[in-house]
C-alpha cells in the first residue's frame, strides 16, 4: 500500500512540473515577443486578453487546427521521430532539479520538493540533454531538402562543439560542491545564511556555461541552425502544425533547462539570502520563499536570453567555430585549473 | 516489478540490435543502434551502476552516435543494395560462434549458481573516483596519453597541406591534369596526369591569380 501511494505521489509530483514547465514555457514565448517589440520600439501581441495574456493559448489552438503537411519525398517513419525525441529529451531533464528546500506538510507529512533525486543527476541531465541533437539532427536529414540537411548538419557540428566547453565548465561546482547530487550541490550553498552560492568561487565556469549553454539551445547570437537570412527555416523548413510547435516547445523548454542548471549550479538554486534568520529553516514559509526565489533566478536567466537575442547580431559558422575550440574550451579548462588549485590549498 | 523492467529492456536491447543487423538504410541502422544502448544504459541502471549508465549515454548514444549520424548525413549514404554476399567463410563462421554462445548460455543457466551477488557499490561515482586515481593511476595515464596520441595524429593529418596557404580550397570532383601542365620541369613527352586537389593547383595550372 505504501508502495502504490509513493507512486501516486511521484505520478502527481511529475505531472504538477509537467504542467509548470508548459506554462512558463508559454508564458516565455509572450515575454519574448513582447519584450523583443519593446527592444525595438514597437508593440509586440497586445490583443488577445489582458496585454496580450491569453496569446499563447490562442497560438496553440492555431497550431493544432492548422493543416499538417508531410512532404512527398520526406523519409516519413523519422520525419515523424524527429520532433518526438527533441520534445521528449527536452522534457525529461525537468524532474531532477531541487526547486524547494524540505518541507512539511499537515496530511502528507516531510516531502522533498523534487520529483527524483539520485547519485548523478548531473550526469543525467548531461545525457538526456546531448539526445536532442538527434531531434534536430534527424529532422534536417528526412525532410529531404537542402535547408533544412544544412540546420541539421550545422546543429550537430554546433552541438558536439559547445558540449565540451559546457560539461568542462561543470567542472568547477562539482569539484566545489563534492558531489554529483543537485540536491547536496545546493546544500552546500545554503551556509553563510544562503549566501555561499558557487557564482563567487567560480565566476569563470559560470561565464563559460552561460556562454555555452545559449549555443546548446540553438539562440541568438549562436542560431545558425535556423538561420533565417540564409537557411529559410534551417532544420524545420518542412515542418507544419503540431510537429513545428514541438520543435518551438522543445527551445523552450531547453532555454528554460538550462536556466535551472545555471539557478541550481552557480545562484544558490533555492537559497534566498537570510531567509532562514527571519523566517527559520523548515518552516512553510521558508519553503515557499525559497520556491519563489528560484522561480525568481531562473526567470532572470530567462530574461537574459531575450535580452541578448534582443541585443546581438548572429555568427557567422566559422567564427562560432574558432570561438567555441580557440576561445571558449581554454577557458573552461583555465577555470578546472584555477577552481581546483583553489580546493586543492583548501581556500574555501 | 524489476523483472518486467528487465524483460522490457533487455528484449529492447534485442529487438533494436536485430533490426540493426537487418535494415538496409544505414541511418536506420544507426537508430536502433542508439536504442541498443539506451537500453543497456537502462539495464545498468537495474543494476545499481549509475555512473556507468550516465556515462554509457553520454559517451556512445551523445557523443559516437552523433558523430556517425553526421557522417552518415554528411555524405548522404545510399541504401545499400540486396547483393550477394562474397565473403562465403563468414556463414559456417556465423554458426560456429552462435552456437558457442548457447553453449556458454546454457552452461551458465545449468551449473552456475544464480543466487543474485551482493550490491555492491562498483558501479557507483564514490568508488569509481578514488579508484581511478589511486589503484589504477597508471592504466589512467597511459590512456590518457594514448588519446592525446591520437588526437594530435588526427591533426597532424588533417593539417597535411604541404606548402599551401591555409585559406587554399579544395576544388570539387577530380581534375585530372598533365602532369606537365603542373610541374614544367617534367618533360612534355612524359604523359603521365596527376590530380589537381587544391585551387591554386588548378588556378596555376589555367594561368589564373587566385584571388586572396
Amino acid at each position: 500500500m505504501d508502495q502504490v501511494l509513493d507512486i501516486i505521489l511521484r505520478f502527481v509530483a511529475i505531472t504538477v512540473v509537467f504542467v509548470v514547465v508548459l506554462l512558463v514555457v508559454a508564458y516565455t514565448v509572450l515575454a519574448e515577443r513582447r519584450i523583443l517589440g519593446f527592444i525595438q520600439g514597437r508593440l509586440g501581441p497586445n490583443r488577445v486578453g489582458y496585454g496580450g495574456t491569453l496569446q499563447p493559448f490562442a497560438d496553440l489552438l492555431k497550431f493544432i487546427l492548422k493543416e499538417d503537411i508531410v512532404p512527398d519525398k520526406s523519409t516519413r517513419f523519422v520525419y515523424f521521430l524527429a520532433p518526438v525525441i527533441a520534445t521528449m529529451a527536452a522534457l525529461m531533464t525537468m524532474i531532477v532539479y531541487p526547486f524547494g528546500p524540505e518541507v512539511t506538510l499537515p496530511v502528507i507529512g516531510s516531502i522533498q520538493l523534487v520529483v527524483a533525486r539520485f547519485d548523478v543527476a548531473l550526469l543525467y541531465v548531461l545525457g538526456v540533454t546531448s539526445l536532442g541533437v538527434y531531434g534536430i539532427a534527424l529532422a534536417g536529414w528526412s525532410s529531404n531538402n537542402k535547408y533544412s540537411l544544412m540546420g541539421g548538419l550545422r546543429s550537430s557540428a554546433q552541438m558536439i562543439s559547445y558540449e565540451l566547453a559546457l560539461g568542462l565548465s561543470l567542472i568547477g561546482p562539482i569539484m566545489l560542491a563534492g558531489s554529483l547530487d543537485l540536491g547536496q550541490i545546493v546544500e552546500v550553498q545554503s551556509r553563510w545564511h544562503g549566501t555561499g552560492w558557487l557564482i563567487l568561487f567560480a565566476p569563470l565556469s559560470f561565464i563559460t556555461y552561460l556562454i555555452a549553454a545559449i549555443a546548446e539551445t540553438n539562440r541568438v547570437p549562436f542560431d545558425l541552425p535556423e538561420a533565417e537570412t540564409e537557411l529559410v527555416a534551417g532544420f524545420h523548413t518542412e515542418y507544419s502544425a503540431m510537429k513545428f510547435a514541438l520543435f518551438f516547445l522543445a527551445e523552450y523548454i531547453n532555454m528554460f533547462t538550462v536556466s535551472m542548471l545555471a539557478t541550481t549550479l552557480f545562484l544558490g538554486g533555492w537559497n534566498v539570502p537570510f531567509a532562514d534568520v527571519v523566517f527559520g529553516r523548515g518552516t512553510f514559509l521558508f519553503a515557499l520563499v525559497s520556491v519563489i526565489g528560484f522561480l525568481l533566478k531562473v526567470i532572470f536567466f530567462l530574461f537574459l536570453y531575450i535580452w541578448i537575442r534582443g541585443t546581438l547580431p548572429r555568427f557567422r559558422f566559422d567564427q562560432l567555430m574558432s570561438f567555441g575550440w580557440k576561445f571558449l574550451l581554454p577557458l573552461a579548462l583555465l577555470s578546472i585549473f584555477v577552481t581546483a588549485t583553489l580546493v586543492f590549498l583548501k581556500v574555501l | 516489478m524489476l523483472v518486467l523492467l528487465f524483460i522490457l529492456f533487455g528484449g529492447l536491447a534485442v529487438g533494436c540490435a536485430v533490426n540493426m543487423v537487418a535494415q538496409r538504410n544505414p541511418l536506420y541502422c544507426a537508430i536502433s543502434l542508439i536504442g541498443v544502448f539506451m537500453s543497456l544504459a537502462c539495464l545498468y541502471l537495474m543494476l545499481a551502476a549509475p555512473f556507468i549508465a550516465a556515462v554509457q549515454v553520454i559517451v556512445y548514444a551523445g557523443a559516437i552516435m552523433v558523430l556517425v549520424v553526421f557522417v552518415i548525413m554528411l555524405l548522404n549514404v545510399e541504401q545499400e543494395e540486396k547483393r550477394r554476399i562474397r565473403m562465403g567463410f563468414l556463414v559456417p563462421a556465423a554458426i560456429a560462434l552462435a552456437a558457442a554462445l548457447i553453449a556458454e548460455v546454457t552452461f551458465i543457466l545449468a551449473f552456475v549458481d544464480s543466487e543474485p551477488l551482493q550490491v555492491s557499490d562498483v558501479g557507483l561515482t564514490r568508488s569509481i573516483g578514488p579508484a581511478l586515481f589511486t589503484q589504477y593511476l597508471l592504466p589512467f595515464e597511459i590512456t590518457s596519453i594514448l588519446l592525446l596520441m591520437a588526437i594530435v595524429g588526427a591533426m597532424t593529418l588533417a593539417r597535411r597541406t604541404g606548402e599551401l596557404s591555409a585559406r587554399a580550397r579544395v576544388v570539387p570532383g577530380d581534375q585530372m591534369l598533365a602532369l606537365s601542365e603542373i610541374d614544367p620541369t617534367t618533360s612534355h613527352e612524359a604523359p603521365g596526369t596527376v590530380e589537381a586537389h587544391t585551387t591554386s593547383e588548378a588556378a596555376r595550372v589555367l594561368g589564373i591569380t587566385k584571388r586572396e
